[in-house]
């Protein structure tokens, strides 16, 4: 790594910081704006018992001095607090244990998006015109242009309720398989037709054709020359994928009853859980920013061609 | 890439199998899957307050005394962790002091003897302002409490110039002492009717000081220690919580289920899915759009039952609903629009909404307290309000006195209003805004309202707000007419009439707060009854709270009870209250399984079941 580099990643990281400072600013004041509080329901405490439950939590305090104590919290010993809904839980216990089960599902989709995303695209490519990458094309856009949550309703509607063939409930064994699928048909598709593009491409450049005249075999044109340099656009939809899978995820676990991160978020939401929303943003947060920065640097490392200023 | 294709193919087929597998038949009767709600916020039983989590505490927990069904099938409340329930002896002050024995030989899960002082420990933590929980009120007729919870003034204000307060005795106790490890005395402050079903009520149950020590005791199978029917033995958080039978409980040979899975969803299309499949055998909660579907489909399994609560719309008091040209004003203003809420309380079709809109078997309601409490000679509550011999409640709610309550109610608003005789249609009517919480079933009755009223004339605006929003506002009396609704924690009628005193949490209405705070136009005689209480144009302070004050102080049944239809009458003339329904609780249950009741105020009990 030379020198530039380095300073560009030092610049990058910096920058990483401030916005999740941002984000932490900006999402306190937010939650602290809207209407209703973690203590309200339909049968309202007494304002007796509401001030209690507010000096115990250090609600009573002013905004300010609040925020201020839950940065230095966060900075210093990485504290999230207790959950104010959840009572006896604390509000890093629930992200892990949501994280378990969201980056099984993640990275399950990722993976499966990736293998088979480049497979079809490359297949379509080689098969260029052919009746199969016909119907790859029909079939990723399809997929690319469906929300997730009209698929993941299609596909509980047909595999849960009319086949009985796997659970309708992410819980249960197998209860994964329908989410991971769900959330990994829109990257797939997406990368299908990145790859095809992209080694179609790469297949009408001259060294692929001196490659040809040289007399290597089929096989070993593909593999060693075109796929590895059709790959690099596949490696720059790798930090918009995972977004989306962040993203994404919190609709799908709600369709399947998954026990992610993503619905503990919705959820504290509605509960207007500070601790917990102000957690699980920071941690979303933090991983979309860290995902895209070493999508960039990887960038670099794979095309040594490309200035990352 | 043929071979990929097919090795891929050949994965996804082997997982599909792998998903088909599980359970055989003879597990399948050693462990009853079931789905009430999403994760519990707590099941420790003083913080819980849902009725999800009160069934859990239910399975886990012993408490004095228990929901049960005796031989016929009726529902009863029965001795537990208590040799008997006995009668409380009435002390010259009029409180009443109650001596229990607890049996011989309980013990916790962890195997440690459980003593008369752990009941005293939890009463008092349960009640604390240290706890602060959101039924410490539950423990308010126990001698103690009100010292507890006593507030004054310390001069100083807070950010919002609200004056800050403090406790006035940190270290106030409940009058509850263990006198030896199995014998407990409590003094209540007078006899109160409900006194048992108290007891049976999750707040009520023991819990060990060492125990609860730590906060997160209750988050945890390993530190989860309990004494009743089972234990916990897992909990996957947002996906299921797993109870045993717990074998250190005295009556445990009457407890037929092993094993008791909770799964954890509030999704209704994601627990229908798994009733159909037959992996849960009882689902609480069904899409209210496949309901008339699902009563037809399955007869036997699909239940209606009672549930103590009213749906009903509530007014603000304070919004001004004459005519522009109205020059009435003050007490004049507020008596009109009274009249005029009540009569458009007559010009909704509550058997349309019923059958038509909601459909799980509610009952048009004509009065707050809902269907299912019981008055004091044992009858119905609701069927002895109002003052009419010919129907129940306040009005008529049957299908065929719809037309004549319509006409009725046309000729009062006329009074009030600019009638259009050619279009039947009154012209000068404000526009109101209806709001409720982003719901289907809200929204559906709230554009039944909009349809009715237009039906007259009245232009209603729907705004639906996000749920805690929306109880901000309706607790804040930012809004003219809101949805709303009630359930009852108790059978006793009380429940349903001190939410509506001027300081109660609950009083959506504004009932003596702002403008009404001075309006001096209640009366309340009740001298008839031998409680010296008689005021003619009061505030609302001077007659409904200080009838909710004679009520919560009367130790006479009989006079109790007429107090309570007293309070009921004065509240429903202000016409601030429009009831709909009475709430019904439908649940699915598959016909395999036998032995299972529900309670009144929805806990279920699966202890006692068997599956076939």
């Amino acid at each position: 790594m030379n020198t530039k580099t380095l300073l560009y990643v030092l610049k990058r990281v910096a920058l990483a910081v401030l916005t999740v400072w941002v984000v932490i600013t900006v999402t306190f004041f937010v939650t602290r704006a809207v209407p209703g509080g973690p203590f309200a329901s339909e049968k309202a405490i007494t304002p007796a018992a509401k001030a209690a439950l507010e000096a115990k939590y250090g609600l009573d305090k002013p905004v300010m001095e609040q925020y201020f104590t839950y940065l230095k919290d966060i900075v210093t010993e990485f504290e999230f607090g207790p959950s104010l809904k959840q009572r006896g839980r604390d509000v890093i216990d629930i992200i892990t244990d949501g994280m378990k089960t969201s980056a099984k599902l993640g990275v399950a989709a990722a993976l499966i998006a990736l293998v088979s995303g480049v497979i079809l695209g490359s297949v379509a490519a080689l098969r260029r015109n052919k009746i199969i990458d016909k119907i790859i094309m029909v079939v990723t856009t399809a997929f690319v242009s469906m929300p997730s949550f009209i698929i993941g309703s299609l596909l509980l509607i047909l595999f849960a309720i009319t086949f009985h063939i796997l659970p309708a409930n992410g819980n249960a064994d197998g209860g994964m398989i329908l989410p991971v699928i769900t959330l990994s048909l829109y990257p797939m598709a997406y990368i299908t037709r990145l790859t095809r593009s992209s080694m179609l491409d790469v297949l009408g450049q001259d060294y692929i054709r001196t490659a040809k005249a040289k007399g290597v075999s089929g096989n070993k044109i593909i593999f060693k020359h075109a796929l590895k340099n059709s790959l690099i656009p596949v490696l720059t939809y790798f930090g918009p994928m995972l977004a989306y899978i962040v993203t994404g995820s919190l609709v799908v676990e709600q369709i399947f009853a998954v026990p992610g991160i993503g619905r503990s978020f919705v959820n504290s939401i509605t509960n207007r859980d500070y601790t917990l929303i102000m957690g699980t943003t920071i941690v979303l947060a933090i991983l979309i920013i860290v995902m895209n920065l070493v999508t960039d640097i990887l960038y670099k490392v794979v095309d040594p061609r490309i200035n990352l200023e | 890439m043929k071979k990929i294709l097919a090795l891929l193919m050949a994965v996804v087929m082997l997982f599909t199998l792998a998903a088909c597998g599980g359970n055989n038949d003879e597990t399948k009767t050693q462990s009853l899957a079931v789905c009430l709600a999403s994760e519990p916020d707590t099941i420790d039983p003083a913080l819980n307050s849902s009725v999800d989590g009160a069934t859990l505490v239910a399975h886990l927990f012993s408490g004095l005394a228990k929901w049960a069904q005796d031989d016929a099938g009726k529902l009863v409340i029965v001795a537990d962790a208590a040799e008997e329930l006995v009668e409380g002896v009435e002390n010259e002050d009029g409180t009443v002091t109650y001596t229990y024995t607890l049996k011989e030989g309980l013990t916790w899960s962890d195997g440690q003897p459980l003593k008369a002082s752990d009941f005293v420990f939890a009463w008092n933590r349960a009640a604390s302002p240290a706890l602060a929980a959101d039924y410490n009120y539950m423990l308010d007729v126990v001698k103690g409490y009100a010292e507890m919870w006593e507030t004054k003034e310390t001069g100083e204000v807070d950010e919002e110039g609200n004056p800050v307060e403090e406790f006035v005795n940190p270290d106030a106790k409940l009058a509850v002492e263990a006198t030896d490890d199995r014998t407990l005395v409590v003094t209540i402050n007078n006899a109160v009717a409900y006194w048992n079903e108290l007891l049976a009520f999750p707040t009520y149950y023991p819990v060990r000081e060492d125990v609860v020590a730590s906060e997160n005791w209750a988050t945890d199978p390993a530190t989860y220690v309990c004494n009743g029917p089972y234990t916990m033995t897992g909990w996957e958080h947002n996906s299921v919580i797993t109870l045993a039978k717990n074998d250190k409980y005295f009556d445990a040979e009457k407890v037929t289920m092993p094993e008791i899975k909770f799964y954890l969803s509030d999704d209704a299309n994601n627990m229908l899915t798994n009733y159909k499949n037959g992996d849960w055998l009882l689902i609480d909660d069904v899409p209210t759009n496949d309901i008339a579907t699902l009563k037809t489909e399955y007869p036997e399994e699909f239940v209606v039952a009672g549930q103590i609560g009213t749906y009903y719309v509530s007014w603000n008091i304070n919004e001004d609903i004459l005519p522009a040209s109205s020059t009435l004003t003050g007490v004049e203003a507020e008596a009109a629009e009274a009249e005029i809420r009540n009569a458009l309380a007559l010009v909704l079709d509550r058997n349309y909404i019923v059958n038509n809109i909601s459909q799980a078997g509610e009952v048009p309601a004509s009065s707050f307290v809902a269907m299912g409490m019981t008055d004091a000679d044992g009858s119905e509550f609701y069927k002895n309000a109002g003052s009419s011999e010919e129907y129940d409640g306040y009005f008529n709610a049957s299908a065929d006195a719809f037309e004549d309550n319509f006409k009725a109610a046309v000729e009062v608003l006329k009074k009030y209003y600019t009638y259009d005789e050619a279009s039947a249609k009154f012209t000068d009517v404000p526009a109101l805004t209806y709001i409720y919480n982003t719901n289907d079933g809200h929204q559906a009755i709230g554009e039944y309202i909009q349809g009715a009223f237009a039906a007259v004339g009245i232009t209603v605006n729907l705004e639906n707000q996000e749920w805690n929003t929306f109880l901000n506002t309706r607790k804040n009396g930012e809004y003219t007419v809101a949805r709303n609704g009630w359930l009852a924690d108790y059978n006793d009628p009380i429940s349903f009439l001190d939410m509506w005193t001027t300081v109660s949490g609950n009083n959506d209405v504004q009932f003596g707060k702002g403008e009404h705070k001075d309006l001096a136009m209640y009366s309340v005689d009740v001298t008839d009854l031998g409680v010296d209480l008689k005021v003619e144009n009061g505030t609302w302070a001077e007659t409904y709270d200080a009838l909710i004050t004679e009520i919560k102080a009367c130790t006479d049944s009989e006079k109790r009870y007429g107090l309570m239809h007293a309070a009921e009458d004065l509240l429903m003339s202000t016409g601030c209250i429009t009831p709909i329904y009475y709430y019904t609780d439908i649940y699915m249950i598959d016909d395999s399984v036998e032995g299972f009741f529900a309670n009144p105020l929805g806990y279920k009990y699966f202890m006692y079941t068997t599956i076939k």
